[in-house]
This record gives C-alpha cells, structure tokens and sequence, in this order.
C-alpha cells in the first residue's frame, strides 16, 4: 500500500517508494537522505510533517510532503 | 567492500599551504576553524550560518598555513548562494584567490550516512584531504560506535574522530596532520552504473570539455548535475552554444531512461547505496526506544498552534528583558561618564580644548556607549537561542505565515539578527535558494529594530512615557519598546505582502529544513561573542561618534556669539543668569544653528526642532549618532545644574510659550521615524553588493524615506489630537 507522506500518523514507520515532485526539490531531499527505499520515523503530523530519516530529522511543509509517497512497514522487533 | 592501500602524503605539509574546511551545514567546521586559527568567526546551532568564505592562519610543525572556512553545503550541486561559494572555492574558479592545496573533510559523526554523501562528491574532486569526524560525543551519547580504521581503508583517507567542542581539538588535528598527512582520494569509488559512466563521459567529452571553462576535475561533477537537473538555467558559468547542450543532455537523460536508470536520482541513489553498503563493516547503532530530549521538545515547540503562540513569547521576553536587566548598567555608565567629564573639565584649564574635551567628544561618547548593557543583553538573547537550535523549530512553525506574505520559512532567521544588525541579517539571506524570496527579505530587512535604534527608542521611552507598571513584570514604557520592535515587524511584513504583488511570482520553493538536535549552548562561546559585538559597536560607533562630535562642536560653538547691549539688558529684565543666556544664543547663532533653523520648516510638521534636525542629518551616518548629537549640543547649552540628557529633553521649553517643547508626541513621532527611515549607509551598500546592482538600494532608500516622513508627520497629529488635545 502506498499512501502520500501526509496521511500517516505518529509513530509510523515508512519507507520511502516515490519522490513525485519537480525535479529540483526531488534533488534537495535526496540530498538530505530521503531517497527512494529509506526508511523513516513520522515524528510529528500537524499538517507539516517532521521525518526522521536515519539520524536526520527533516521539516517538511505540507505541499511538498503531499509529493512524497511512502509506504508504510510494520515496526521490527 | 575492498579495501585499499591508502596513499599517505606527509610532504604538502612541509610547505605553506591552503587548507578549506569542507562539510554539511551545522557539523562544526567553524567551531574547528576558531579553535586552529584563534578567531573568533560565529558559531551556532542551525545550518547555515557562515555564509562567506573566511581566511585564517595556523601553524602545523612551524610551518604557516592558510586557513579557508566555507559554508556549508548538502552537496555540490550549488543551489543556494552560500552554497555556491563552497563549490566555486573547491574547484579554483576564484581566479584571484588561491585554490585549496588540500582539505578537511568535516563528517558530522551522529549523521554518518547523510555526511558521506557530500564526501563522496568531494572525493570525485581528488584533493588531498584528511577527513574529521566532529560530534563524536553526541554519537557516543546516541550509541553509534564508527571504526575510523574501517572508514580510511573503505574511502582510502585519514580519518580522526574528535569533539569540535573539545580544548584539544587543535591540537589533534594538527597531530593527525602530522602522524597521519593527508591523502589524495580516488575517484568514483561509490561504483556508478555504466549507463551513468558512459553518460558522464560523453558529456564530458562533447560539451564540457570544449564549450566551458571548467577545471577537468570538476567536469563530472557538472556533469552529473546537469543529468540529475537537465537544465542550464542553474549554472553559473557563461556557455557558448546553449541549445547543442540542451539537446545532447535530453539524448543523454533518454538513453539513461532507456536503460533502466531514473537520470534524476540515478547519482544520489548510487552513492547512498554504496554509502550504505560501505558503512556496514563500520558503523555500529544500539536500538533505543527511549523518546529524546529533543523528541519530547520539538511535541511542544512545532506545535501547530503551540508553536507560533511560543515564538511569539520569546520575542516579547527578549525585548522586556533588554529593556529592564540592563537598566541598573547602564545608570552605571552614564555616572561614569558624568564624573569623568566632570573630572577632566575640572582639571583641565577652561576654554576651546576643555569644551571640546568635555562637550563635544566625552559628551557624544557618553550617549552612546550608555546602551552598550542593552546591546550586549540583545546579542547574548539572540546567540543562546541560536545556540539551542531553536532557530531552526521557529523558521518550519513560522513558514506558514511568511509565505501568506510573500517571503520564506528561511526568512525568519535573517529576520531576527535584523534585531542586532540588518547587516548580518542581509548576509545571512544567502541560504534562502529562491532568488524572488531573498530579494524580498532583503528588502524589508531593515525594519526589524536595530540594536542602533535602541538608543534612540530608549531616551525617548524614558524621558516621556509613564514609567508605570502594567501587568506582571510588564511595565508601560516595556510595553511601548516592544510595541515599537513589533510596529517595525508590521512594517516589514506589510511591505513585504506588497512586494509580493508587484515582483513577478516564481515557482515557490517548498519549505525544507534540517532540525539539528538541541543542544545546551556552548555558554563561553556565546558570552564571548556577545562581549565581542560589543565592542565593536563601542569602536565602530565610537570612530563615527568622535569624528561627528568634533565637527558638531564646532558647528555649534563657531562663529563665537558677542552678547550686545542690549542683549545684557533683555537678560537683566527677564532675571536670567546671563551665563545660560548667552549659551543659548551662541547656539541659535552658530553655524549648526543657522543650518538647522533653515531646515527646520520641512520637519516643523513632524513636531521637530532644529536641533533634533541636525540630530536627524547626522543619524544618516548611523543611527545611534542621533543621541550622541543631542548630547553635545545640550551640552554646548549651559543649564544651571549639569542635567543628563533625559532631564534635558524633558526640561526644554519653547521660549515663547513657556510649556514643554518635546511631548509624548514628538517622542512618538521620533520613534516612528527612526522605526521606518533607512537611515544606515553601511546597510545601502551591503544591499549593493548583495543585489549587485544600485537600483535595489536607492529603492529601499526612497521609499522607507518617504514612508517615514509621512509616517510621523500622521502619528504627530494622531498624538496631539487623540493622546495630548
Ligand atoms: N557536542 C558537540 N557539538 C559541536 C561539535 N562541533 C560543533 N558543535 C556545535 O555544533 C553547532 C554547529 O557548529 P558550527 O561550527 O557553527 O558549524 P558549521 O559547520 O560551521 O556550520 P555552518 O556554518 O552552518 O555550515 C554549534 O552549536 C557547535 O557548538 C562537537 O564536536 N560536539
Ligand atoms: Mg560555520
């Protein structure tokens, strides 16, 4: 199941399966770690979204978190 | 992963050479330079905050060497303004400044992944380079264990691990520079796809290598960005034949797509996959499922509505803090002064040079060094937030409304050291990536209250408003001072929403930002540059302050008054001490009497006088020189008891009608002014040199004149009819 960055909840972990956004701000968050296959943390949902990728935590305002599909995966033990 | 034989190079240190500080944003490069050179350039919690590039020098094993600090960058694909001079530096095109001999690669040890990728891109460059490992205590207190050993055989360079924040930070480098030298990387290590190589190398050899400047080492560098963005817009370099190399990039992009490669992410995604890879041998993590600090701060301080409210408080704070805590030092001072001028008045035989002395320098002096407690508090406010990393958490709440608006999430922190400067704060707009936002910012930037303002704003708050107590710790003439740092913000923001609509819209960059966990500040290194702002307001002012005083005194003292006859007989009559009398018309006579009394009708509507006039003209050297003028020119003006300037202003009465010449309103008047005009030559040329045009700056000069002028003259009469009729 893929579901935009924006519809997931706290706590969550996601991979991320697709960047659909215009090219340059696709290269900004590759650059900061959030490329397609990594797995992140939703660390806040409040309409902008606070992502923690690995040991960066990236704000990310609402229009660009609509562009980001992730997928979400089951916590491991 | 293979490991290989590192190729040591110990003799490049034997020589003088340059060596740049290289990494992400916000990993300590700064904090590194400082602790090698001894400067003292700004460090705090939020990426981006060099924004230039900044020269030192060091000495390694007797030998000097030059020291480069860079901004820092996510990568070499230069987007932003203080990236770019990162990327320019690297690769030498500064024809008139020297290229780096070799490099520290500053890898932030808590972030290890996110780091290499910026490495990598380095590494493709193939300078010589030492890679460091900052913040190794954090990644200690995080449970992330890297083997440095594992790390240099995996990339084939040095590698040390240290605490930025450490005292023996120099000097292990130093030593790993010496024990370890440096090494020259090999390119490509991170295994790019054959499509990808092929592409590169056509690009390389069809395009770069024959219709640009570039350096060879850069070429597939600039290569890859021009795969990954396809478009020339971006690049900073003039090219011959555009449309050849727009269509060799879209031949390029298909075949890659044809292959099974996406030409947007196939570079990130291939070095972050052997990053991964490599990384595996070396880095270990404990599982924590603990909520953090950091975690537990940002539930409150990102808050929708929580956040916002929060920011908002902060400012308020601030403003009520610098405005009470550094009252009782200031009175410290202005005694100070009072006795020192009273002392050398003393001593020294009356005359021109005693005036001079006492009057003009130690007076003009005196009004200005007095706000020095205010200032320090300011810079010491504003340096420990940044320093917790808060700055970043208000930048993402606050993007929401600074988009409404027409400017940036990335605004707000260029904003706020418009507070103690609009001169850092026109600088620091380098990080904001969207040319039309910047501009904007830049633009308003100066209605953010000044540390030059306060002087003004403060005489004027305490000579005329009530000092009552409103609620809690707030007090009235609190009040009005935040009232005014808030009116400068309504300024800013409603000019920035009418630029909005008048320059042309383009697409809008959405709102990305690392949060760096929050940290306790480093408290020495705040106090430190705190003290250091200070004093360089005390000698920049000062210099200004002593040349305007010098000339101001001679304006008012020259030419000297002769009091006629008849003038001795109006002062018997009017039972005045003659003394006082004859001060009085020295000055009205004096030359700055004269000039300031001719232009005293285009500002009598805004309830001046000509004395505040001249005060006004000299304010346009910088602002705090308008208290310092005062000072000297009621200094000039004998009273019977030495008075502050304060009781001055309060006491002053218009000689015909006997009542109070400055009021509420005047005061009001003076302080909306002083909130609007551009009145800051250093500020007009930072603008030029930004904007690298003078259009933007004799913009900014008129209208905020304009809007000044009309400003005040509406509070004037607003006051007078609403507050005093
Ligand atoms: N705990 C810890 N903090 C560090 C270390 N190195 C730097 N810091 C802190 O990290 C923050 C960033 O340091 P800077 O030196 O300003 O970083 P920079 O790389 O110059 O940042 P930019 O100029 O924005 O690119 C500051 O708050 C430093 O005090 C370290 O090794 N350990
Ligand atoms: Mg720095």
């Amino acid at each position: 199941m893929i579901v935009p960055l924006t519809t997931t909840k706290i706590g969550e972990q996601v991979r991320v399966s697709c960047l659909n956004c215009t090219s340059e701000d696709t290269c900004r968050l590759q650059e900061l770690g959030c490329v397609e296959g990594a797995t992140g943390t939703v660390v806040s949902n409040q309409k902008n979204i606070i992502l923690q990728v690995g040991e960066c935590r990236l704000a990310i305002t609402h229009p660009l978190a609509m562009n980001i599909l992730v997928e979400p995966v089951s916590k491991k033990k | 992963m293979s490991n290989q034989t590192i190729n040591v190079q110990k003799e490049l240190l034997r020589q003088p050479s340059t060596i740049a500080l290289v990494g992400n944003p916000n990993t300590g490069k700064s904090t590194i330079f400082n602790a090698l050179t001894g400067l003292r350039q700004k460090i705090a919690n939020y990426p981006g905050i060099t924004v230039e590039r900044k020269m030192g020098t060091t000495i390694i094993n007797g030998v000097l060497h030059k020291i480069i600090d860079l901004p820092g960058a996510y990568s070499l694909n230069h987007k932003k303004a203080d990236e770019r001079i990162s990327y320019e530096t690297l690769i030498g095109s500064y024809d008139h400044e020297e290229k780096p001999d070799l490099l520290l690669m500053v890898v932030d040890a808590s972030n290890l992944e996110r780091n290499l990728f910026l490495a990598s891109q380095v590494m493709d460059l193939q300078i010589p380079m030492l890679m460091v490992l900052t913040m190794s205590d954090i990644a200690d207190e995080r449970g992330i264990r890297i083997q440095s050993q594992q790390l240099s055989n995996v990339w084939g360079v040095p590698v040390i691990s240290i605490n930025a924040r450490s005292k023996q930070c120099d000097v292990q480098i130093k030593q790993a520079l010496v024990e370890q030298g440096v090494a020259t990387p090999k390119p490509f290590q991170w295994n790019p796809s054959k499509p990808l190589r092929q592409a590169v190398e056509r690009l390389d050899k069809e395009w770069l290598s024959e219709h640009t400047q570039l350096p060879e080492r850069a070429r597939p560098i600039e290569a890859l960005r021009l795969l990954a963005e396809g478009s020339l817009e971006d690049s900073f370099y003039q090219y011959s034949e555009e449309g050849k190399a727009k269509k060799l990039i879209e031949e390029l992009q298909n075949t890659l797509e044809a292959q099974g490669e996406n030409p947007t992410a196939a570079e990130v995604v291939q070095r972050y996959r052997f990053i991964g890879d490599s990384s595996e041998g070396s880095v270990t993590k404990e599982q924590r499922d603990e909520q953090t600090w950091t975690d537990r701060l940002d539930n409150v301080l990102t808050h929708r509505v929580a956040g916002p409210v929060i920011f908002v408080l902060v400012l308020l704070v601030m403003f009520q803090s610098i405005f009470s805590w550094a009252t009782p030092f200031m009175d410290m001072i202005d005694m100070l002064f009072i006795e020192f001028g009273a002392f050398v008045g003393s001593s020294l035989p009356a005359g021109l040079l005693n005036s001079l002395l006492v009057d003009g320098i130690i007076a003009g002096l005196g009004g200005v060094v007095i706000f020095l407690p205010q200032i320090i508090f300011l810079f010491l406010f504003i340096y420990f937030l940044e320093g917790t990393g808060y700055m970043a958490r208000a930048a993402f709440v606050m993007d929401g409304f600074m988009t409404k608006v027409g400017l940036h999430g990335r605004s707000v922190v260029p904003l706020m050291s418009g507070f103690a400067c609009a001169i850092p704060g026109i600088m620091a707009t380098r990080t904001i990536e969207n040319w039309r936002d910047r501009l904007i910012t830049i633009m308003i930037l100066p209605f953010m209250a000044c540390s030059a303002r306060l002087p003004v704003y403060a005489v004027m708050i305490a000579a005329f408003v009530p000092d009552k107590r409103v609620i809690g710790f707030l007090t009235l003439q609190g009040l009005v001072f935040f009232g005014l740092y808030l009116f400068g913000i309504v300024m800013a923001v409603g000019s920035a929403a009418v630029m909005k609509r008048i320059f042309p819209t383009g697409k809008p960059t959405p709102f990305l930002m690392e949060l760096p966990p929050y940290k306790w500040p480093n408290v020495s290194s705040v106090v430190i540059q705190s003290l250091e702002r200070g004093k360089i307001f005390v000698t920049e002012a000062g210099k200004i302050i002593v040349a305007i005083s010098i000339i101001l005194w001679v304006l008012a003292s020259f030419p000297t008054y002769e009091p006629t006859a008849s003038d001795l007989a109006d002062m018997d009559a009017n039972g005045q001490t003659s003394e006082q009398m004859i001060s009085t018309l020295q000055l009205n006579q004096s030359y700055a009497g004269t000039f300031g009394q001719w232009i005293e009708p285009a500002i009598e509507p805004l309830g001046f006088d000509w004395k505040i006039g001249i005060g006004l003209l000299t304010s346009f050297a910088a602002r705090e020189v308008m208290v310092g003028t005062l000072n000297t020119i009621y200094s000039i003006e004998e009273t019977e008891e030495q008075l502050g300037l304060i009781e001055r202003l309060r006491s002053e009465t218009d000689p015909e009608t006997g009542l109070p010449k400055y009021t509420l309103a005047t005061a009001l008047s003076l302080m909306i002014f002083f909130a609007i005009a551009m009145q800051c030559m250093s500020t007009l040329a930072i603008v030029k040199r930004e904007t690298n045009s003078w259009k933007w700056p004799l913009v900014m000069f008129g209208y905020m004149t304009v809007l000044a002028y009309f400003s005040a003259w509406i509070t004037y009469e607003w006051a007078n009819t609403f507050l005093l009729g």
